[in-house]
């Protein structure tokens, strides 16, 4: 199969290091204390916060620092397989436990003590590039509840395809089997929160694809920057504030 | 789509939103720099924490207005809180925060060990933030610094609502918002606004708290004509 036409296209009509479209919401469920809904091309994640609060299990409870909760899950209709088995799954339990070492690390955990934030996350479109659209997705939720962070974290994954790096795999070009990266970082600090790979890779091409990621990462969170401006601007021309 | 990289301001720009994680102000070598919520300092910039619009108060405090539904705990805030546990000598009360907060059962005006309000889970106190330390629950009192009630105690009947601390914001701003103005102009009812995203509604008409209740819910996005608007439309379905 050709993944880039002699064209310089991929399947989707991108180029080698383009994005998909990316598009936020806030406040999309009324349940929470903050919600978004994240979404790059097809891939489509939804993301609720609660907290902080009280410590459901007063011993998980942290005596220093908050406790970050996270659950993930996608829905029976989100990828064309169908799906073997109800609740958790290895998958599952890896990909929360990665969006909470992403969150551990934005969320100014150590000025909230004793304290609980859970982020459910639930997948309803599976098109590639899962783990970021989670992270990304949360990130936008946590920022929406009006939680303390360090920076917002932006995520964004890279492949390496035909000898070429390319930007934001879709499910297709990550069905091969070839190397993906997913990479997030902390743009105004400039500090990569998270680094995965599931693939062997030669030095040299896991860090062309690496960097491909970091430069998706920044576009990424450049547009999830504006988006979320955008709702703080509305919301306070709306009563008068601004 | 690219991100600008962030531009160092040798002083801040009020009243521009702003994002988390971005540098309001390189924080000086000498001098003080006073800042409120939603702002903390990190390798030498002064950086946001949440979304919101950065302000400056007349004292000439920075903090970032924004909107979140969860109160955490600070000194000196009038909040409205639900009684959920009773001790011998204190009651615990729910403000919707991260925390429990503690309410001595003598810290009411008058109160002695043989003569203090009689509360029970469920109750409801609008009361005063004393204390909200990082590493204890935060204190509550309902008397004022002096040891007077100053409005502060007990409700009784009403009903509370929920809502964010924007709303809060608009309800306690001076001049009151137009809902609040056209709702008085009309109705007799008590409010307490707590701090904390809860709003005490009361009065002895059942049908007006519930009609007050959902105007001021459904006042956070509206302008200031639609609030007249909305509060005209639902007098008049009472009324008719």
């Amino acid at each position: 199969m050709e993944f880039v036409s002699p064209e310089g296209l991929r399947i989707d009509g991108r180029r080698p290091q383009e994005l998909r479209a990316l598009q936020c919401k806030f406040g999309v469920l009324s349940c929470c204390d903050g919600s978004a809904l994240f979404q790059a091309g097809n891939t489509k994640v939804f993301a609720a916060v609660y907290g902080p609060r009280v410590a459901d299990i007063r011993g998980q409870a942290l005596h220093d620092r908050a406790l970050i909760k996270c659950e993930y899950a996608h829905a029976a209709f989100s990828t064309g397989a169908a799906r073997r088995r109800r609740g958790r799954s290895r998958k599952s339990t890896e990909l929360a436990a990665l969006v909470r070492g992403a969150l551990e690390q934005t969320i100014l955990v150590e000025l909230l003590p004793r304290a609980q934030v859970e982020v459910c996350i639930q997948v309803l479109f599976a098109d590639g590039g899962v783990t970021a659209a989670c992270i990304n997705a949360a990130m936008l939720a946590v920022a929406d509840a009006g939680i303390p962070v360090r920076d917002m974290v932006a995520a964004c994954g890279a492949g390496h395809l035909e000898a070429m790096p390319l930007l934001d795999l879709n499910h297709t070009e990550a069905a091969t089997g070839g190397l993906e990266v997913c990479v997030a970082l902390h743009p105004a600090l400039d500090r990569v929160v998270l680094l995965q790979a599931d693939a062997k890779a030669s030095v040299d091409t896991l860090e062309a694809v690496t960097t491909l990621a970091l430069q998706g990462c920044k576009a990424a969170a450049g547009a999830m920057r504006e988006a979320l401006l955008q709702h703080v601007r509305s919301l306070a021309a709306r009563r008068g504030a601004i | 789509m690219s991100l600008a990289p962030q531009q160092a301001l040798a002083s801040p720009v009020e009243n521009t939103v702003v994002g988390p994680g971005d540098s309001v102000l390189v924080l000086p070598e000498a001098g003080q720099v006073r800042v409120g919520a939603g702002l903390h300092a990190d390798g030498g910039h002064l950086r946001t924490t949440r979304p919101g619009i950065l302000r400056r108060t007349k004292a000439g405090k920075l903090w970032v207005q924004g909107r979140q539904i969860r109160y955490i705990p600070a000194a000196g805030d009038a909040v409205v809180g639900t009684v959920v546990e009773r001790h011998s000598d204190a009651y615990n009360v729910d403000l919707g925060g991260p925390f429990a907060a503690v309410l001595p059962a003598l810290a009411f005006e008058g109160a002695t060990r043989r003569n203090r309000p009689n509360l029970t889970p469920g109750d409801l106190v609008y009361a005063r933030v004393t204390a909200a330390s990082r590493d204890a629950d935060p204190e509550i009192t309902c008397t004022d610094a002096s040891g007077k009630g100053a409005g502060f105690g007990p409700l009784q009947e009403g009903l509370v609502l929920t809502c964010s601390s924007a709303l809060v914001r608009q309800l306690l701003a001076s001049p009151p918002p137009p809902v609040v103005a056209a709702l008085g102009a009309a109705l007799a009812f008590e409010l307490a606004v707590g701090q904390n995203g809860r709003v005490w509604v009361g009065n002895a008409d059942s049908s007006t708290v519930v009609l007050v209740a959902n105007a001021l819910a459904n006042s956070e996005r509206l302008s200031p004509g639609q609030a007249h608007l909305m509060v005209k439309k639902l007098l008049a379905s009472v009324q008719a």
